[in-house]
Protein backbone atom coordinates (compact mmCIF):
# COMPACT_ATOMS: atom_id res chain seq x y z
CA UNK A 1 0.00 0.00 0.00
CA UNK A 2 1.09 3.13 -0.94
CA UNK A 3 2.02 5.63 2.38
CA UNK A 4 -0.60 8.54 3.06
CA UNK A 5 2.18 10.86 2.85
CA UNK A 6 5.07 11.95 1.52
CA UNK A 7 6.11 14.04 4.22
CA UNK A 8 5.38 14.17 8.05
CA UNK A 9 6.81 16.15 10.74
CA UNK A 10 5.21 16.20 14.56
CA UNK A 11 6.63 18.53 17.15
CA UNK A 12 9.78 19.16 15.23
CA UNK A 13 12.07 21.50 17.01
CA UNK A 14 15.65 22.69 16.24
CA UNK A 15 17.18 24.50 18.80
CA UNK A 16 20.99 26.49 18.58
CA UNK A 17 22.12 27.15 22.33
CA UNK A 18 19.45 29.19 23.66
CA UNK A 19 18.41 30.28 20.03
CA UNK A 20 15.20 28.57 18.62
CA UNK A 21 15.53 27.63 14.62
CA UNK A 22 12.27 25.83 14.17
CA UNK A 23 9.66 25.58 16.75
CA UNK A 24 7.08 22.26 17.27
CA UNK A 25 6.53 22.16 13.55
CA UNK A 26 3.79 19.56 12.35
CA UNK A 27 3.15 19.02 8.64
CA UNK A 28 1.63 16.45 6.29
CA UNK A 29 2.15 16.90 2.88
CA UNK A 30 0.88 14.49 0.30
CA UNK A 31 2.39 12.26 -2.72
CA UNK A 32 2.76 14.63 -5.50
CA UNK A 33 2.21 17.66 -3.94
CA UNK A 34 3.71 21.16 -4.86
CA UNK A 35 4.15 22.32 -1.30
CA UNK A 36 6.31 25.78 -0.65
CA UNK A 37 7.49 26.93 2.72
CA UNK A 38 7.22 30.94 2.87
CA UNK A 39 9.18 33.52 5.09
CA UNK A 40 11.54 36.11 5.54
CA UNK A 41 15.61 35.12 5.62
CA UNK A 42 15.92 33.50 9.02
CA UNK A 43 12.41 32.64 9.67
CA UNK A 44 13.82 28.37 9.96
CA UNK A 45 13.04 27.66 6.53
CA UNK A 46 16.30 25.95 5.89
CA UNK A 47 16.82 24.93 9.11
CA UNK A 48 13.16 22.64 8.28
CA UNK A 49 14.34 21.82 5.43
CA UNK A 50 17.75 20.08 6.66
CA UNK A 51 15.72 17.96 9.30
CA UNK A 52 13.69 16.40 6.77
CA UNK A 53 16.87 15.60 4.48
CA UNK A 54 18.90 14.19 7.59
CA UNK A 55 21.47 16.91 6.83
CA UNK A 56 21.13 18.07 10.64
CA UNK A 57 18.82 15.98 13.50
CA UNK A 58 16.37 17.63 15.65
CA UNK A 59 16.64 19.02 18.92
CA UNK A 60 12.91 17.27 19.26
CA UNK A 61 10.11 15.94 17.12
CA UNK A 62 10.14 13.56 14.57
CA UNK A 63 9.94 13.14 10.79
CA UNK A 64 9.24 10.96 8.09
CA UNK A 65 9.48 10.61 4.66
CA UNK A 66 6.82 7.89 3.01
CA UNK A 67 7.21 6.04 5.83
CA UNK A 68 10.65 6.20 6.62
CA UNK A 69 11.75 7.67 9.78
CA UNK A 70 14.54 10.79 8.99
CA UNK A 71 16.46 9.75 12.58
CA UNK A 72 16.38 5.87 12.06
CA UNK A 73 17.05 5.21 8.70
CA UNK A 74 19.04 8.39 7.25
CA UNK A 75 21.03 6.72 4.48
CA UNK A 76 17.45 5.34 3.28
CA UNK A 77 15.95 8.73 3.30
CA UNK A 78 19.14 10.15 1.17
CA UNK A 79 18.66 7.70 -1.48
CA UNK A 80 14.80 9.12 -1.61
CA UNK A 81 14.81 12.85 -1.42
CA UNK A 82 16.70 14.96 -3.66
CA UNK A 83 18.37 18.97 -1.99
CA UNK A 84 18.91 21.35 -3.79
CA UNK A 85 20.93 23.83 -1.65
CA UNK A 86 20.71 27.25 -0.92
CA UNK A 87 24.13 28.13 -2.75
CA UNK A 88 25.63 25.60 -4.77
CA UNK A 89 27.24 22.15 -4.26
CA UNK A 90 28.94 21.49 -7.52
CA UNK A 91 32.66 21.86 -7.98
CA UNK A 92 33.15 24.46 -10.05
CA UNK A 93 36.63 23.64 -11.71
CA UNK A 94 35.06 20.49 -13.07
CA UNK A 95 32.79 20.48 -15.74
CA UNK A 96 28.49 19.72 -16.10
CA UNK A 97 29.24 16.42 -17.22
CA UNK A 98 32.08 15.31 -14.46
CA UNK A 99 30.09 16.81 -11.90
CA UNK A 100 26.98 15.19 -12.96
CA UNK A 101 28.46 11.79 -13.12
CA UNK A 102 30.62 12.43 -9.82
CA UNK A 103 26.80 12.83 -8.08
CA UNK A 104 25.22 9.96 -10.33
CA UNK A 105 28.27 7.45 -8.85
CA UNK A 106 27.41 9.08 -5.46
CA UNK A 107 23.73 7.63 -5.89
CA UNK A 108 24.74 4.63 -7.08
CA UNK A 109 23.93 4.74 -10.81
CA UNK A 110 25.94 2.53 -13.42
CA UNK A 111 28.17 4.86 -15.97
CA UNK A 112 25.57 3.81 -18.54
CA UNK A 113 22.50 4.53 -16.50
CA UNK A 114 23.87 8.04 -15.11
CA UNK A 115 24.82 9.14 -19.02
CA UNK A 116 21.28 8.37 -19.61
CA UNK A 117 19.71 10.28 -17.20
CA UNK A 118 22.44 13.40 -17.55
CA UNK A 119 21.25 13.35 -21.03
CA UNK A 120 17.61 13.10 -20.07
CA UNK A 121 17.83 16.24 -17.84
CA UNK A 122 20.22 18.43 -19.56
CA UNK A 123 18.05 18.13 -22.72
CA UNK A 124 15.25 19.54 -20.59
CA UNK A 125 17.37 22.22 -19.21
CA UNK A 126 18.28 23.30 -22.63
CA UNK A 127 22.33 22.14 -21.41
CA UNK A 128 23.44 19.52 -24.22
CA UNK A 129 26.07 22.24 -25.98
CA UNK A 130 27.15 22.91 -22.30
CA UNK A 131 28.00 19.41 -21.12
CA UNK A 132 31.61 20.03 -21.16
CA UNK A 133 32.10 23.07 -20.20
CA UNK A 134 33.51 23.51 -16.58
CA UNK A 135 31.19 25.51 -14.74
CA UNK A 136 33.09 28.43 -14.00
CA UNK A 137 32.14 29.17 -17.77
CA UNK A 138 28.21 28.71 -17.10
CA UNK A 139 25.93 31.82 -15.81
CA UNK A 140 24.18 31.71 -12.89
CA UNK A 141 21.21 30.49 -14.37
CA UNK A 142 22.42 27.96 -16.07
CA UNK A 143 24.58 26.72 -12.98
CA UNK A 144 21.51 26.69 -10.74
CA UNK A 145 19.66 24.19 -13.73
CA UNK A 146 22.96 21.88 -13.44
CA UNK A 147 22.28 22.11 -9.91
CA UNK A 148 18.59 20.75 -9.61
CA UNK A 149 19.96 18.40 -12.23
CA UNK A 150 22.50 16.90 -9.91
CA UNK A 151 19.13 17.12 -7.50
CA UNK A 152 16.67 14.94 -9.31
CA UNK A 153 19.48 12.19 -11.05
CA UNK A 154 18.50 9.02 -8.79
CA UNK A 155 14.49 10.40 -9.38
CA UNK A 156 14.03 11.09 -5.84
CA UNK A 157 10.36 10.62 -4.68
CA UNK A 158 10.36 13.94 -2.97
CA UNK A 159 12.63 17.25 -4.10
CA UNK A 160 13.72 19.84 -1.90
CA UNK A 161 14.43 22.92 -3.42
CA UNK A 162 16.05 25.38 -0.83
CA UNK A 163 15.54 29.26 -2.39
CA UNK A 164 15.96 27.99 -6.26
CA UNK A 165 15.66 31.03 -7.64
CA UNK A 166 17.68 33.58 -4.94
CA UNK A 167 19.96 35.53 -6.48
CA UNK A 168 18.89 35.02 -10.72
CA UNK A 169 17.36 37.85 -12.65
CA UNK A 170 13.66 37.76 -13.40
CA UNK A 171 14.30 35.53 -17.29
CA UNK A 172 16.50 32.96 -15.12
CA UNK A 173 13.76 32.76 -12.26
CA UNK A 174 11.16 31.80 -14.97
CA UNK A 175 13.36 29.47 -16.61
CA UNK A 176 13.74 27.88 -13.01
CA UNK A 177 10.28 27.73 -12.17
CA UNK A 178 9.71 25.97 -15.86
CA UNK A 179 11.96 23.00 -15.43
CA UNK A 180 10.69 22.42 -11.87
CA UNK A 181 7.26 22.32 -13.60
CA UNK A 182 8.06 19.88 -16.54
CA UNK A 183 10.06 17.62 -13.90
CA UNK A 184 6.45 17.44 -11.49
CA UNK A 185 4.63 16.63 -14.66
CA UNK A 186 7.03 13.98 -16.12
CA UNK A 187 8.49 12.38 -12.81
CA UNK A 188 5.48 13.18 -10.82
CA UNK A 189 7.91 14.09 -7.51
CA UNK A 190 6.38 15.49 -4.38
CA UNK A 191 8.02 19.02 -4.07
CA UNK A 192 9.04 20.70 -1.00
CA UNK A 193 10.04 24.14 -1.85
CA UNK A 194 11.16 27.10 0.33
CA UNK A 195 11.18 31.28 -1.40
CA UNK A 196 11.12 34.74 0.35
CA UNK A 197 9.77 35.65 -3.12
CA UNK A 198 6.38 35.07 -1.99
CA UNK A 199 4.75 35.45 -5.64
CA UNK A 200 6.75 32.56 -6.76
CA UNK A 201 4.86 30.55 -4.85
CA UNK A 202 1.37 30.55 -6.33
CA UNK A 203 1.81 27.58 -8.39
CA UNK A 204 2.26 25.60 -5.57
CA UNK A 205 -0.79 23.36 -4.10
CA UNK A 206 -0.01 24.31 -0.37
CA UNK A 207 1.49 27.14 1.03
CA UNK A 208 2.66 28.05 4.69
CA UNK A 209 4.12 31.21 6.28
CA UNK A 210 7.11 30.78 8.76
CA UNK A 211 8.07 33.48 10.91
CA UNK A 212 10.81 33.10 13.71
CA UNK A 213 10.35 29.12 13.37
CA UNK A 214 7.01 28.43 14.12
CA UNK A 215 4.41 27.97 11.28
CA UNK A 216 1.97 30.83 11.29
CA UNK A 217 -1.26 30.54 8.45
CA UNK A 218 -1.68 28.31 5.50
CA UNK A 219 -3.68 27.06 2.80
CA UNK A 220 -4.07 26.97 -0.76
CA UNK A 221 -2.50 30.01 -2.33
CA UNK A 222 -5.60 31.13 -3.95
CA UNK A 223 -7.87 30.67 -1.58
CA UNK A 224 -5.92 32.61 0.82
CA UNK A 225 -5.84 35.28 -1.54
CA UNK A 226 -9.58 35.39 -2.09
CA UNK A 227 -10.32 35.47 1.73
CA UNK A 228 -7.81 37.85 2.16
CA UNK A 229 -9.61 40.77 -0.22
CA UNK A 230 -11.22 40.91 -3.75
CA UNK A 231 -8.83 44.40 -4.24
CA UNK A 232 -6.27 45.91 -2.41
CA UNK A 233 -6.53 49.92 -2.00
CA UNK A 234 -2.82 51.98 -1.90
CA UNK A 235 -3.41 55.85 -1.14
CA UNK A 236 -0.52 58.61 -0.85
CA UNK A 237 -1.71 61.08 1.37
CA UNK A 238 -0.24 64.01 3.40
CA UNK A 239 -2.87 64.17 6.17
CA UNK A 240 -3.24 60.28 6.98
CA UNK A 241 -5.20 60.77 9.80
CA UNK A 242 -8.27 62.15 8.26
CA UNK A 243 -8.24 60.40 5.14
CA UNK A 244 -8.07 57.29 7.42
CA UNK A 245 -11.20 58.37 10.02
CA UNK A 246 -13.23 58.89 5.96
CA UNK A 247 -11.94 55.44 4.93
CA UNK A 248 -11.46 53.30 8.07
CA UNK A 249 -15.64 53.05 8.31
CA UNK A 250 -15.95 51.30 5.19
CA UNK A 251 -12.86 49.02 4.52
CA UNK A 252 -11.65 48.82 8.17
CA UNK A 253 -8.04 49.95 9.65
CA UNK A 254 -5.28 49.95 7.49
CA UNK A 255 -1.46 49.04 6.99
CA UNK A 256 -0.13 52.19 7.83
CA UNK A 257 3.14 53.53 6.85
CA UNK A 258 4.10 56.94 7.52
CA UNK A 259 2.23 58.54 3.78
CA UNK A 260 1.11 55.27 2.75
CA UNK A 261 -2.06 53.38 3.86
CA UNK A 262 -2.88 50.14 2.72
CA UNK A 263 -6.53 48.62 3.13
CA UNK A 264 -8.39 45.91 2.11
CA UNK A 265 -11.08 45.53 -0.01
CA UNK A 266 -13.68 42.58 0.70
CA UNK A 267 -16.38 43.51 -1.80
CA UNK A 268 -15.77 43.21 -4.90
CA UNK A 269 -18.57 46.18 -6.03
CA UNK A 270 -17.24 49.37 -4.86
CA UNK A 271 -16.65 51.72 -7.20
CA UNK A 272 -13.07 53.26 -7.31
CA UNK A 273 -14.19 55.87 -9.36
CA UNK A 274 -16.34 57.63 -7.15
CA UNK A 275 -14.20 57.47 -4.33
CA UNK A 276 -11.55 58.82 -5.98
CA UNK A 277 -14.48 62.07 -6.15
CA UNK A 278 -15.54 61.66 -2.78
CA UNK A 279 -11.44 61.87 -1.52
CA UNK A 280 -11.07 64.36 -3.87
CA UNK A 281 -7.73 66.81 -3.81
CA UNK A 282 -6.70 64.42 -0.29
CA UNK A 283 -4.97 62.26 -1.77
CA UNK A 284 -1.72 62.25 -3.98
CA UNK A 285 -2.34 58.96 -5.18
CA UNK A 286 -4.99 56.12 -5.62
CA UNK A 287 -4.42 52.58 -6.51
CA UNK A 288 -6.19 49.59 -6.58
CA UNK A 289 -5.08 46.04 -7.38
CA UNK A 290 -6.20 41.90 -7.17
CA UNK A 291 -4.37 41.21 -3.79
CA UNK A 292 -1.68 38.84 -4.00
CA UNK A 293 0.64 36.39 -1.32
CA UNK A 294 2.67 38.92 -0.51
CA UNK A 295 -0.48 40.80 0.90
CA UNK A 296 -1.19 37.95 2.14
CA UNK A 297 1.85 37.55 3.84
CA UNK A 298 1.65 41.56 5.21
CA UNK A 299 -2.23 40.95 6.47
CA UNK A 300 -1.59 38.11 8.25
CA UNK A 301 1.70 36.96 9.28
CA UNK A 302 4.14 40.64 9.85
CA UNK A 303 4.01 41.39 13.88
CA UNK A 304 2.72 44.20 14.64
CA UNK A 305 5.84 46.12 15.50
CA UNK A 306 6.24 46.36 11.06
CA UNK A 307 3.30 48.98 11.19
CA UNK A 308 0.27 46.14 10.84
CA UNK A 309 -2.28 47.80 12.68
CA UNK A 310 -5.39 46.15 13.92
CA UNK B 1 29.82 -3.79 -2.10
CA UNK B 2 27.00 -1.16 -1.98
CA UNK B 3 28.86 1.64 -1.71
CA UNK B 4 31.78 0.56 -4.20
CA UNK B 5 30.51 3.01 -7.21
CA UNK B 6 30.25 6.15 -4.18
CA UNK B 7 34.01 5.40 -2.89
CA UNK B 8 35.20 4.84 -6.10
CA UNK B 9 33.88 8.22 -7.02
CA UNK B 10 35.08 10.47 -4.14
CA UNK B 11 38.60 9.10 -4.73
CA UNK B 12 38.30 9.50 -8.40
CA UNK B 13 37.51 12.69 -8.14
CA UNK B 14 41.09 13.65 -6.07
CA UNK B 15 42.56 11.65 -7.98
CA UNK B 16 42.21 12.77 -11.05
CA UNK B 17 42.46 16.53 -9.61
CA UNK B 18 46.18 15.69 -8.60
CA UNK B 19 47.12 13.96 -11.99
CA UNK B 20 45.60 16.97 -13.53
CA UNK B 21 47.75 19.45 -11.90
CA UNK B 22 51.12 18.09 -13.18
CA UNK B 23 53.07 21.12 -12.55
CA UNK B 24 52.32 20.59 -8.87
CA UNK B 25 52.94 16.46 -8.87
CA UNK B 26 56.60 17.94 -10.18
CA UNK B 27 56.92 20.46 -7.85
CA UNK B 28 56.40 18.17 -5.11
CA UNK B 29 59.45 16.46 -6.02
CA UNK B 30 61.95 19.68 -5.53
CA UNK B 31 60.94 19.47 -1.69
CA UNK B 32 62.51 16.28 -1.06
CA UNK B 33 65.56 16.96 -3.28
CA UNK B 34 66.47 20.35 -1.82
CA UNK B 35 66.50 18.85 1.60
CA UNK B 36 68.44 15.74 0.48
CA UNK B 37 70.84 17.67 -1.52
CA UNK B 38 71.22 20.91 0.80
CA UNK B 39 70.80 19.41 4.21
CA UNK B 40 72.55 16.29 3.37
CA UNK B 41 75.42 17.31 1.72
CA UNK B 42 75.02 20.61 4.37
CA UNK B 43 74.99 18.26 7.51
CA UNK B 44 76.80 15.97 6.05
CA UNK B 45 79.93 18.16 5.91
CA UNK B 46 80.45 18.64 9.26
CA UNK B 47 80.69 15.08 9.45
CA UNK B 48 84.40 13.28 9.12
CA UNK B 49 85.33 11.40 6.02
CA UNK B 50 83.14 8.31 5.85
CA UNK B 51 80.43 9.15 7.83
CA UNK B 52 79.48 12.07 4.95
CA UNK B 53 78.58 9.68 2.78
CA UNK B 54 76.72 7.65 5.23
CA UNK B 55 74.39 10.89 6.26
CA UNK B 56 73.33 11.19 2.59
CA UNK B 57 71.90 6.92 2.93
CA UNK B 58 70.62 7.70 5.85
CA UNK B 59 68.88 10.44 5.37
CA UNK B 60 66.81 8.71 1.96
CA UNK B 61 64.51 6.65 4.54
CA UNK B 62 63.32 9.95 5.96
CA UNK B 63 63.30 12.00 2.54
CA UNK B 64 61.02 9.65 1.52
CA UNK B 65 58.85 9.46 4.61
CA UNK B 66 58.83 13.16 3.98
CA UNK B 67 57.19 13.07 0.52
CA UNK B 68 54.52 10.78 2.28
CA UNK B 69 53.86 12.68 5.08
CA UNK B 70 53.21 15.81 2.99
CA UNK B 71 51.21 14.29 0.25
CA UNK B 72 49.11 12.18 2.62
CA UNK B 73 48.36 14.90 4.83
CA UNK B 74 47.57 17.33 1.90
CA UNK B 75 45.08 15.20 0.36
CA UNK B 76 43.67 14.38 3.73
CA UNK B 77 42.79 17.74 4.37
CA UNK B 78 40.82 18.17 1.00
CA UNK B 79 37.96 16.58 3.28
CA UNK B 80 38.25 20.25 5.00
CA UNK B 81 39.01 22.15 1.69
CA UNK B 82 35.58 20.42 0.49
CA UNK B 83 33.51 21.65 2.94
CA UNK B 84 34.74 25.31 2.78
CA UNK B 85 33.83 25.20 -0.88
CA UNK B 86 30.53 23.36 -0.45
CA UNK B 87 31.50 20.46 -2.55
CA UNK B 88 31.24 18.44 0.20
CA UNK B 89 27.26 18.49 0.79
CA UNK B 90 27.06 16.60 -2.36
CA UNK B 91 28.82 13.92 -0.35
CA UNK B 92 26.82 14.87 2.59
CA UNK B 93 23.36 14.35 0.93
CA UNK B 94 24.55 10.79 -0.67
CA UNK B 95 22.86 8.07 0.45
CA UNK B 96 25.44 6.43 2.32
CA UNK B 97 27.05 6.39 5.81
CA UNK B 98 29.01 9.42 5.92
CA UNK B 99 32.11 7.43 7.27
CA UNK B 100 32.47 6.10 3.85
CA UNK B 101 33.62 9.95 2.69
CA UNK B 102 36.30 9.87 5.30
CA UNK B 103 37.32 6.23 3.98
CA UNK B 104 37.52 7.35 0.14
CA UNK B 105 39.00 10.15 0.74
CA UNK B 106 42.09 8.36 2.46
CA UNK B 107 42.32 5.98 -0.04
CA UNK B 108 42.85 8.72 -2.52
CA UNK B 109 45.63 10.05 0.06
CA UNK B 110 47.39 6.88 0.76
CA UNK B 111 47.34 6.16 -3.68
CA UNK B 112 48.85 10.02 -3.71
CA UNK B 113 51.15 9.66 -1.47
CA UNK B 114 52.39 6.56 -3.11
CA UNK B 115 52.84 7.96 -6.11
CA UNK B 116 54.73 10.90 -5.61
CA UNK B 117 57.13 8.33 -3.32
CA UNK B 118 57.64 6.17 -6.45
CA UNK B 119 58.60 9.05 -8.26
CA UNK B 120 60.74 10.29 -6.15
CA UNK B 121 62.43 6.68 -5.78
CA UNK B 122 62.85 6.51 -9.39
CA UNK B 123 64.82 9.67 -9.22
CA UNK B 124 66.66 8.16 -6.53
CA UNK B 125 68.07 5.33 -8.58
CA UNK B 126 68.64 7.81 -11.31
CA UNK B 127 70.66 9.81 -9.18
CA UNK B 128 72.75 6.82 -8.14
CA UNK B 129 72.14 7.35 -4.57
CA UNK B 130 69.96 4.18 -3.83
CA UNK B 131 69.69 0.78 -6.00
CA UNK B 132 66.56 -0.37 -7.50
CA UNK B 133 66.19 -3.07 -5.58
CA UNK B 134 66.63 -1.44 -2.35
CA UNK B 135 63.67 1.33 -4.39
CA UNK B 136 61.81 -1.83 -4.64
CA UNK B 137 61.97 -2.99 -1.25
CA UNK B 138 60.80 0.59 0.15
CA UNK B 139 57.60 0.13 -1.36
CA UNK B 140 56.39 -1.98 1.31
CA UNK B 141 57.54 0.25 4.26
CA UNK B 142 56.17 3.13 2.20
CA UNK B 143 52.92 1.75 2.08
CA UNK B 144 52.24 1.54 5.45
CA UNK B 145 53.71 4.97 6.21
CA UNK B 146 51.10 6.16 3.52
CA UNK B 147 48.10 4.88 5.31
CA UNK B 148 49.61 5.85 8.57
CA UNK B 149 50.27 9.78 7.36
CA UNK B 150 46.75 9.65 5.52
CA UNK B 151 45.31 8.66 9.05
CA UNK B 152 46.98 11.51 10.74
CA UNK B 153 45.40 13.73 7.89
CA UNK B 154 41.99 12.09 8.49
CA UNK B 155 42.45 12.88 12.07
CA UNK B 156 43.41 16.71 11.72
CA UNK B 157 40.57 17.10 8.97
CA UNK B 158 37.84 15.64 11.17
CA UNK B 159 38.62 18.02 13.85
CA UNK B 160 39.27 21.42 11.72
CA UNK B 161 36.12 23.57 11.03
CA UNK B 162 37.92 25.36 8.06
CA UNK B 163 40.80 25.97 6.72
CA UNK B 164 41.48 28.80 8.09
CA UNK B 165 43.87 26.90 10.35
CA UNK B 166 45.31 25.67 7.61
CA UNK B 167 49.00 27.23 9.24
CA UNK B 168 48.46 25.97 12.64
CA UNK B 169 48.48 22.74 10.91
CA UNK B 170 51.69 23.04 8.93
CA UNK B 171 53.17 24.43 12.20
CA UNK B 172 51.48 22.52 14.84
CA UNK B 173 51.23 19.25 13.22
CA UNK B 174 53.26 18.64 10.27
CA UNK B 175 56.79 20.09 11.09
CA UNK B 176 57.05 18.63 14.18
CA UNK B 177 56.09 15.21 13.07
CA UNK B 178 58.82 15.65 10.81
CA UNK B 179 61.82 16.49 12.25
CA UNK B 180 60.75 14.56 16.01
CA UNK B 181 60.73 11.03 13.79
CA UNK B 182 64.13 10.24 13.67
CA UNK B 183 64.38 11.17 9.73
CA UNK B 184 66.78 13.62 9.77
CA UNK B 185 68.75 11.59 12.84
CA UNK B 186 69.40 8.87 14.58
CA UNK B 187 66.73 8.62 17.87
CA UNK B 188 69.23 7.45 20.06
CA UNK B 189 71.64 10.47 20.27
CA UNK B 190 68.53 12.79 21.05
CA UNK B 191 68.29 13.78 24.70
CA UNK B 192 66.07 12.01 26.77
CA UNK B 193 62.94 14.07 26.45
CA UNK B 194 62.93 14.39 23.20
CA UNK B 195 63.30 10.69 22.52
CA UNK B 196 59.80 10.04 24.52
CA UNK B 197 58.24 12.50 22.13
CA UNK B 198 59.79 10.57 19.48
CA UNK B 199 58.32 7.86 20.91
CA UNK B 200 55.07 8.81 21.08
CA UNK B 201 54.78 10.29 17.29
CA UNK B 202 53.56 6.86 15.13
CA UNK B 203 55.46 8.59 12.00
CA UNK B 204 58.58 7.83 13.83
CA UNK B 205 57.54 3.81 13.31
CA UNK B 206 57.02 4.85 9.61
CA UNK B 207 60.50 6.54 8.87
CA UNK B 208 62.25 3.45 11.49
CA UNK B 209 60.53 0.65 9.29
CA UNK B 210 61.79 1.93 5.62
CA UNK B 211 65.35 2.22 7.93
CA UNK B 212 65.22 -1.20 7.41
CA UNK B 213 65.22 -1.40 3.70
CA UNK B 214 68.29 0.51 3.71
CA UNK B 215 71.33 -0.57 4.35
CA UNK B 216 72.93 2.72 5.37
CA UNK B 217 70.03 3.58 7.63
CA UNK B 218 70.62 2.41 10.95
CA UNK B 219 67.02 1.73 12.39
CA UNK B 220 65.88 2.05 16.28
CA UNK B 221 63.22 -0.42 16.82
CA UNK B 222 62.53 -3.82 15.23
CA UNK B 223 60.37 -4.78 12.59
CA UNK B 224 57.49 -6.00 14.73
CA UNK B 225 57.42 -3.15 16.69
CA UNK B 226 57.25 -0.89 13.50
CA UNK B 227 54.24 -2.49 12.01
CA UNK B 228 52.41 -3.28 15.30
CA UNK B 229 52.57 0.35 16.34
CA UNK B 230 51.73 1.74 12.66
CA UNK B 231 48.98 -0.90 12.04
CA UNK B 232 47.06 -0.24 15.27
CA UNK B 233 47.53 3.55 15.11
CA UNK B 234 46.42 3.97 11.52
CA UNK B 235 43.24 1.30 12.42
CA UNK B 236 42.73 3.57 15.61
CA UNK B 237 43.05 6.95 14.15
CA UNK B 238 41.02 5.90 10.54
CA UNK B 239 38.40 4.76 13.36
CA UNK B 240 38.17 7.70 15.32
CA UNK B 241 38.28 10.27 12.48
CA UNK B 242 35.06 7.83 10.46
CA UNK B 243 33.13 8.55 14.18
CA UNK B 244 34.35 12.65 14.20
CA UNK B 245 33.49 12.74 10.92
CA UNK B 246 30.28 11.13 11.55
CA UNK B 247 28.69 13.56 13.85
CA UNK B 248 27.11 16.35 12.47
CA UNK B 249 28.42 19.41 15.18
CA UNK B 250 31.40 18.74 12.65
CA UNK B 251 29.40 20.14 9.71
CA UNK B 252 26.97 22.54 11.11
CA UNK B 253 29.70 25.54 9.16
CA UNK B 254 28.06 23.84 6.40
CA UNK B 255 24.80 24.16 7.02
CA UNK B 256 24.15 26.70 9.89
CA UNK B 257 26.03 29.38 7.92
CA UNK B 258 23.08 31.08 6.63
CA UNK B 259 20.79 30.90 10.43
CA UNK B 260 23.91 32.06 11.60
CA UNK B 261 23.90 34.97 9.25
CA UNK B 262 20.93 36.53 9.80
CA UNK B 263 21.53 36.85 13.74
Amino acid sequence: MAPKFAIRANGLTKRYGQAVAVNKLDLTIQPGQFYGLLGPNGAGKSTTIHMLTTMTSPTSGEAFIADKSVAEQPVAIRGSVGLVFQDSALDRMMTVDENLQFAAALYNLKPAQANERIDELLSIFGLQKKRHMKLVALSGGQRRAVDIARGVLHKPKVLFLDEPTIGLDLPNRRAIWRFVEQLRKEEGMTVFLTTHYLEEAVACDRVDFIQKGELQYGGAPNALIRDLAAFILEIDCADTEAVNKALSPEFGQPIWEDEHLTYRVKDKNVDFTQLQHSLGDAVISLQWRKPNLNDVYLWTVCPPETGVVT
Amino acid sequence: MKNWLAVKAVAGRELSKVFRQRGRLISSMVRPLIWLLVIGSGVGSMLQGSQQEGYLGFLVPGIVAMTLLFAALLSALTLVYDKEFGVMRMMMIAPIEHYWIVIAKLIAATITAMVQALMLLVILVLIGLIQWDIALLLLIPAFATAVCCAAIGGLIAAWSKTLDNFAVIMNFFIFPLFFLSGALYPVSQLPELLKYVVLINPFSYGVDLMKHAVPAAESDFSIVTDIAVLASFSVLAIVIACWRFSRESVHEPLFHRVTGKKS
